[in-house]
Order: C-alpha cells, then structure tokens, then sequence
C-alpha cells in the first residue's frame, strides 16, 4: 500500500520543467536543485494516507495538469493590496520579482530586497549561506533522533523556483516592508521563493501577502525562509487570501539565534485548497517567538495549518495562539507540533488553539503535539471547538444590534485576540475590515 | 403603551408552565414594581419581553402601542424601544463598550429612519452620560462588562439605558448583589431617566430598591400570575410580613 499518488500525477509538467531548468547557476545552487528534485521525486504527492496529510486530500490537486508558470502581465483587474502608503513595497508577479512595481533604491542603509534569481546568479555569499537551510535540524535524544520533517512541496519550490525576493535587514527599518505575492493565469503553477536575512541586532516588521488575479485556478507553492540572528527582532505577518479557486501549499521556516524575537502570524482567508507547514528552530538560548494564526473558511474551504516549533536550546519562550473560524462545508486542519529537544531545560512553551463552528456542517480536525525529552520545562497546550453562544448574543439583540451584525461582531471579538497583536495599525484594520467582509458584514465608515 | 394578556410561557425544551395566564397594563410615565419570591417567574417575565428565545410563550399576548411585540425579534423590539436590563450582564471579550453602544445605537436609528450618528457626535452623547452616572472614561475603552465588578455591570446597564433612551424599561433585580452606594448610584440613574413618555418595570425580591426607585404600583408575582397589585406601601407590607401570609391568602382563593 502505497502513501504517495503515482508520479503520472498532474504535477509531472513542472518536474520535467524543474529538471530542465535546474541545471544553470553556481554549482552550489546546481546540486541544491538536483538533491531537491530527487528528493521530491522520492517523496512525490502524498495521500492521505500519510499521516501527515490524513485531513487534507490531494486529488483535486492532481487531477489537472498544471504547467511551469509563465511570467505575469504588468498591469492587473484587482488593485494590489496596501496597507500604508509610507510602507516599502515589492511586488512578486507569478513568483518573479517585478523591478517596476517594487522599491530597490534603499531610502536608508538598513536594508536592500532584490531579485533572488540576480542574487543566486551573483553569488551572493548571505543566499549561499542561508538558502534551502533553514528550520530544523536533525539532534539525538534520549534513544532516538529527532529529525526534521520531511516537505515535498518545499522540495518541488528548490528544484523549481524561477525568481523571488532577498531581503537583507541589517539594522533598524521603521518602514513597514510589504512583501505582495500576486498570481494569475489558469491552469498556471509558481513557486515563490523569499529568503529573508536579518543581521545582529536588526529590527523590522514584515508583511508578505498572497493574493490571486481575475478568474481561473492557480497553484502556488512557495516558500519562505527567514534568518532571525542574534538579537534581532521580527515581526512577520503572512496574509493568505487567494481566490476561492486557487490551491496553495506553503512552506515557511524559520531560524532563531540567541536572544532573538520573532512574532509570526499566519492569516489564512482565501484559496479554495491551503496548506501552510510553519517550522522555526529556535538555535539560541532567551529567545521569544510567538506562532499565532487566525483562519476563517467558508463555502468549500479546505485549509490547513501545521506548525512546528523546536526548542533546541534552554531558557527560551514560546507561544502559540490559533483562532479558527468555520462557516458552512469548510474544514479547518491544525497540527501543532512542539519539539523540546534533550538540551532545552528551562523551555516554557503555551499552545493555544480554538475553533468556532458556525455551521452543523463544517469540520474542525485539530490536533496539539508535543513531544519533550528535557525534564525541568513548562509545556502547556489546550484545544476547544465551540460554537456562538446564545447568551452573548441575546445580550447584544436585545439592545438593538442586529443578528447578523452581532454574530459577525462576537467572531470577530473571537479572532481579535491574536490580530490585535499586530502592531501596525493599519495592517491590522485592514485585516480586520476583511474578516469582517468574509463574515459578510458591512460595518460602514 | 404595554399590554400583557393572559400571557403563558415555558422554557422552550420544558414541559412545566412557568407564567400562567399573567396580565398587566402600563402607561406611558409610571413605574410598576413586580415583587414576588424566587421562582415565581419574575426573570421569565422579563425575558419574555425583551424576546429571549429560551422562553416559549404558549398562550396570551402582549402588545407595545398595539403592535404584536411576541412577533418581533429582541433586535426589533430594543427598535421599538424596549430595554432589559440583565440581572447577570454578560460579559463581551474582545467588543469595547463605545462600539457595542454606538452600534446598538445606530441600529435603531437606522430602523427608525433617522440618521446615524457619527463618531464625534456619539462620543459627545455618550461623555454626559458618563458624567451624570459617576463613571469613568476608561469604562467606555475596556470589553463589554469583562473583568467588571458586579457594582460595575450593574451601573454598566443603567448607562447603556441612559445612552439607548428607551420608552420601556425593564429591570431585572438590578438591585441583586449590589451594596447599598452602588444601589443609590443605579437608583439615582433611573431616577433620572423618569420621565412623562417612559414606563419602568422594575423586577426585584427585595423592597430596598423600592425606597429610593418610588413606584406608582407594586404587583406580587405568584407561582405564574400577578396576586396581588396596590399602591407603593403594598411593598412596605410585603418586606414587614414576607411573602408566606399571601401565599395563605391565594391557596385559600384558588
């Protein structure tokens, strides 16, 4: 009994093409590609079941066929999002760098974002060190290994991506840096690639949005790599609202040195079909992160979120919030995986998720993970599923707010408490006024 | 103004009758006090007319200016202009005080065809009201009634009811779990809100609150229907004798 589709699959087009494609560049980036295409090779498109992908099938994933994407138009039907006008902006268009809707000049020395695909052709030094090494790494514990998990998607962006983003933060950007992902053409697959590097001490806010354009299904699967070193601190938001037909299969990994800060949050509205494997490695000791999310499904949604998170050294702190909203057919996975390795004592861990179903035919599968081989830790997690409840929003009718405003106010009063944590304002509005459009509530001015 | 008719009701998944053919007028400017010991169905009075849907109303009617108020949802009723104030104010995480009100206010507005009200004009309503009840600024801020104290909700209540200006006030035992300060400062809000247009129910176990709430009639609530109605001293006699010589007084009628 196999777990993986045979590899006649509709993602053949873009294998042959990355096999094709893979073979310009240094020699580093040369063999990174082959050892990523083999590797997805082997490991090809899993079913369900994989334990990994037991909740979330493939099939309507590989029915199609899909072809390598071609490069973008240069003007769009939807207006790209913005969330302040002072803000840094690049633009990927089909998982390429856009020179004309980005910022290059710096305005200030603490940073500079260019096109992968120059800076791989350049050789650039930070990308050779940094690209596709990312997340965790294998350790020995009590009587065993514990190993990174594997990532076929993540495998399938190496071997495949054409462009992307390298964000270099070396010291302190007060500009918000908004990072727009924008993917159009039917039938069409990308592999975005964003590796972010922030130098000793470097402090930035991070925003990357995935959006889709006009009609058709797209299939993105990019990924996203960042470098928290010593004492620097992150704020990275990761927005997933892709039209309804698009399927999306995300890796995002992430590396903390010592005395780091990195608050991440994963919004996922959009895609018909969404997954995000989240991993950070915490590689320090006092480090903070924080792994929240906020998901709202509805119609025939399907998304997913796994994340991971390994304590590999002592004295850090971890946290985790998952608000998940479920309307109508939709289904909401979460997999929440903490690692705390032999040699992290001291670690204090907190996970947190929760799901409000709205609907009798909506499905949450949720399942916390925690496997920890140090002795003096605080590990703590809790899971409930609930729906809206009667008295709250009796409380609220009986005062004049309409039903339906009221309940689209106590879900959104549900989700606040991680989009609140976003420091922005006017990201975090945006994101709010959203959930409140998916909620299919008008709150005027 | 309010009509009530024979009125029957139940919680929804129970058998058991809780009101039993209750009947009840008021006028536009008087106060009604409805006294009754626990169980008698006094809280299931007052959800019944705000709309509460664990309660099913099962036979009779009630009527707010004609108009059939067991057919409007609670949204529509608070339109109308009815208010209950909770005996247990819910606590709201996450929804600040000023957006519940404004948007609670603006909805009836907007169901009355009049204009909403903006942010400047709101706030500028609201900050009199905080004045006139002794609150604080940093009440309006802070989630509906989360992490308030019960003083706290209580006189929460009495300044949405400030702020919302209705035509019927409903009261559920307001009056329950506060000290006699706090009683003063709640009783002191309604008592400014008394006015020609504006009919109070005020529902409470105890006479205390009726010392400083004056009512124009005092009804006592017995197992489902209303025994016994008189004047503001049919209070006084109820807090000297309790409720036990009435409860002779009705099984020897019944």
């Amino acid at each position: 009994m196999s777990t993986v589709l045979s590899p006649a699959t509709g993602l053949s087009g873009i294998v042959d093409h990355g096999a094709a494609s893979g073979s310009s560049g240094a020699p580093w980036v040369r063999s990174l590609r082959a050892a990523a295409l083999d590797a997805h090779r082997e490991l090809g498109v899993p079913t369900t079941r994989h334990e990994e992908w037991k909740y979330t099938p493939l099939r309507r994933l590989v029915e199609r066929d899909w072809a390598a994407g071609e490069p973008g138009p240069a003007v769009f039907q939807r207006e790209l999002p913005r969330y302040d006008e002072g803000s840094i902006r690049i633009v990927l268009v089909n998982g390429r760098f856009d020179r004309n809707l980005s910022e290059t000049e710096a305005r200030s020395p603490h940073w500079v974002a260019r096109s992968l695909r120059d800076a791989v052709t350049e050789d650039d030094a930070v990308v050779r060190e940094w690209l596709g090494q990312v997340g965790p790494k294998t350790t020995q514990a009590v009587g065993r290994e514990i190993t990174p998990d594997s990532h076929t998607f993540a495998e399938l962006n190496t071997a495949t991506f054409e462009d992307g983003l390298f964000l270099h933060i070396t010291g302190d950007v007060a500009a918000l840096i908004e990072i727009v992902h924008v993917a159009t053409g039917d039938g069409q697959a990308f592999a975005p690639r964003v590796l972010v590097v922030a130098e000793e001490g470097a402090r930035a806010r991070i925003v990357e949005t995935y959006v889709t354009d006009g009609e058709g299904a797209t299939f993105t699967y990019p990924v996203t790599e960042v470098v928290v070193k010593e004492g620097a601190n992150l704020e990275h938001v990761r927005v997933q609202d892709e039209g309804a037909e698009a399927f999306h299969i995300a890796n995002w990994q992430t590396t903390q040195a010592a005395g780091s800060e990195y608050h991440s949050f994963n919004v996922c509205y959009g895609a018909g079909l969404a997954r995000v494997d989240q991993g950070i490695w915490l590689d320090g000791q006092a480090t903070v992160t924080r792994l929240d999310g906020v998901v709202c499904a509805g119609g025939d949604q399907h998304i997913d979120n796994h994340t991971r998170l390994d304590h590999a050294q002592p004295n850090s702190n971890s946290f985790e919030v998952y608000k998940q909203i479920v309307d109508d057919r939709a289904t909401v996975v979460f997999n929440g995986k903490i690692f705390v390795h032999q040699d992290a004592q001291k670690t204090d861990a907190k996970q947190t998720n929760q799901a409000l179903l709205l609907s009798p035919t909506a499905t949450i599968d949720s399942k916390p993970q925690l496997e920890i081989f140090a002795d003096d830790v605080k590990c703590t997690h809790g899971a409930t599923v609930g729906q809206l409840e009667d008295l709250p929003l009796f409380y609220m009718r009986s005062r004049g707010v309409p039903k339906d405003q009221a309940e689209a106010v106590l879900v959104y009063a549900f989700a606040a408490e991680v989009l609140e944590l976003i420091t922005h304002v006017g990201l975090r509005q945006a994101l709010e006024r959203r959930l409140y459009e998916k909620l299919g509530v008008d709150l005027g001015a | 103004m309010l009509q009530i008719a024979n009125l029957h009701a139940k919680v929804a998944e129970d058998e058991r009758e809780i009101l039993k053919g209750l009947t009840l007028s008021v006028k536009p400017g008087e106060v009604h006090a409805i006294m009754g010991p626990n169980g008698s169905g006094k809280s299931t009075l007052a959800n019944v007319i705000a709309g509460r849907e664990t309660y099913e109303v099962t036979d009779g009617a009630v009527t707010l200016d004609g108009e059939d108020l067991l057919e409007m949802e609670p949204d529509e009723r608070a339109h109308k202009g009815v208010f209950l104030a909770f005996q247990y104010p819910v606590e709201i995480p996450g929804v600040s005080n000023t957006y519940f009100l404004r948007a609670a206010l603006n909805a009836r507005r907007k169901a009355n065809g009049e204009d909403e009200m903006d942010a400047l004009a709101f706030m500028k309503h609201i900050r009199e009201k905080v004045k006139t009840l002794g609150l604080t600024d940093d009440m309006l801020s802070r989630s509906v009634n989360e992490g308030f104290s019960g003083g706290e909700k209580k006189r929460n209540e009495i300044f949405q009811m400030a702020v919302l200006e209705p035509r019927l006030c409903v009261l559920d035992e307001t009056d329950s779990g506060l000290d006699i300060d706090a009683l003063q400062t709640v009783a002191h809000g309604v008592n400014a809100l008394r006015s020609p247009d504006r009919a109070f129910i005020v529902v409470t176990h105890y006479q205390r609150l009726l010392n400083f709430i004056v009512p124009d009639f005092v009804h006592v609530l017995m197992d489902g229907r209303l025994v016994k109605s008189g004047g503001k001293e049919l209070a006084l006699e109820l807090e000297a004798k309790g409720y036990g010589w009435l409860e002779a007084e009705v099984g020897a009628t019944a």
